[in-house]
């Protein structure tokens, strides 16, 4: 796959553009700005876009930059890498974009396996979110949805934790260890207790719906 | 505009003036430092505390986030037959997020990085998942700087960690009225407003309650520029 890399921090840039090397992709340019990294990529194409949150330019420069990305090269996908995993920013980043974007913390994709499936699911369009936010969205679901969401059962909880990350059907089953015909069970279910309406077709908007419902304030701010 | 500006509270213009010629400061009656002095000291007290967080994050933190990639490298360079070193690596790189978690929670307890990089309103709303019930927060984009911000975070933060699960839904409403934040706790027992009080009488900060059934209204009024 083709990478490019924006990171202010030398350090963690130099480290990551080894372990994308060793993994096997081809990084086309690595730069320590987002205004950089818009020059090289208008010269460089490339599949996927590898951006720290908190850099120039300005404090958010990444999310600046993602969003002069996604208008420029509309079918590049997005990597944010963050220290910090906040659903403030996690709502900021799916304003940019609901599909072929993701949103992990720095240290949590620190092996080949890992970096190379977060690339790969958002090269195929999906939504890829830090699991340690997911879980945090699934277990504090804001004000109102409280009850709802403590009417799941244990196992129908670990169905929408995955589906907070972004895991589509064949994903769900293959961490849960059932089959997908299991998830789909599990999904209607849950969008039955949520009161959602299920869209099934469409994965992305799936994983925006269960997002939209466990940070319902933001959209009010 | 109302101007609510507390009597202690000296004037922005009187309080340290650049334009006063050395050794000028009049004798013949007394200089209220007492004031000046304090606000000062809070101030310095959560600008060191911001720095302290912010030298958390831009050098422990970010040393040992950049360990994790490279040891990835290591262990890919493995050969088949070494699945014990590959897994004390998948072991090593787990206990450096864990240490990252802990140095994030202590980063919190300083000074929040949410606070310092996007204002009140985000860092109380990301907060409502530590609040035992129902939280909604509304707060202007504005930002009122490192002291204000922190007083008012920690004097709200700490009142509604005090709250029993299973009581009634908390509004917490940030507001400017002319030189004054306004910051008001609806739905807390009024019991709670000394743990505001604390936080926020060091910035000049007063704090009124109004008690209703079952629980009722703290409001800070803290000065600001």
């Amino acid at each position: 796959m083709r990478v490019a890399l924006a990171e202010d921090g030398a350090l963690f840039r130099e480290g990551l553009l080894m372990l994308l090397e060793a993994a096997g992709h081809e990084v086309v340019g690595s730069t320590a700005d987002g205004d950089a990294l818009v020059e090289l990529l208008d010269t460089e194409p490339a599949d996927v876009a590898i951006l720290d949150i908190r850099m120039p330019p300005g404090p958010d420069g990444g999310l600046v930059t993602a969003e002069r990305l996604r208008a420029l090269h509309a079918d590049m996908g997005l990597l944010f890498l963050s220290h910090y995993a906040e659903s403030h920013y996690l709502m900021r980043i799916l304003q940019i974009g609901t599909e072929a974007i993701g949103y992990r913390l720095k240290e949590k994709v620190g092996s080949v396996d890992v970096l190379s499936d977060t690339l790969a699911r958002i090269r195929a369009g999906e939504i890829v979110i830090e699991p340690v936010l997911a879980k945090r969205l699934v277990e504090h679901p804001r004000g109102e949805r409280k009850g709802a969401v403590e009417s799941l059962s244990p196992r129908e909880l670990d169905v929408l934790r995955l589906m907070a990350e972004g895991r589509s059907n064949n994903g769900i089953a293959a961490q849960l260890f059932v089959t997908p015909k299991a998830v789909e069970k599990h999904i209607a279910s849950i969008f039955g207790k949520l009161r959602l309406a299920e869209d099934a077709t469409e994965h992305h908007r799936r994983v925006l719906a269960v997002l939209t419902y466990l940070r319902a304030q933001r959209d009010e701010d | 505009m109302v101007m609510c500006t507390p009597a202690q509270w000296p004037d922005d213009g009187g309080a340290a003036d650049p334009e006063r010629p050395a050794g000028s400061v009049p004798s013949s009656r007394p200089v209220d430092l007492g004031s000046v002095g304090t606000r000062q000291a809070v101030r310095d007290h959560w600008l060191r505390r911001l720095g302290l967080q912010r030298r958390l994050h831009d050098g422990a933190s970010l040393q040992i986030s950049a360990l994790v990639p490279r040891l990835g490298v290591v262990r890919k360079q493995l050969s088949d037959d070494e699945d014990g070193v590959r897994l004390s690596i998948d072991d090593l790189q787990d206990q450096l997020h864990t240490v990252l978690q802990e140095l994030r929670e202590v980063s919190r307890e300083i000074y929040p990085p949410l606070l310092d990089q996007a204002g009140l309103g985000p860092a109380l709303c990301e907060f409502a998942d530590r609040v035992a019930v129902p939280l909604r927060v509304v707060a202007p984009a504005e930002r009122f700087g490192p002291e204000v911000e922190g007083a008012v975070y920690f004097a709200v933060t700490q009142c509604l960690a005090l709250l029993e699960a299973g009581g009634p839904p908390v509004e917490v409403v940030v507001r400017r009225e002319g030189k004054v934040l306004v910051v008001s706790l609806d739905g807390v027992p009024a019991r709670h407003a000394v743990q505001v009080l604390s936080q926020v009488q060091g910035l000049g900060g007063q704090v009124g309650v109004a008690e209703g059934p079952g629980s009722g209204t703290i409001t800070v009024r803290i000065p600001c520029a």
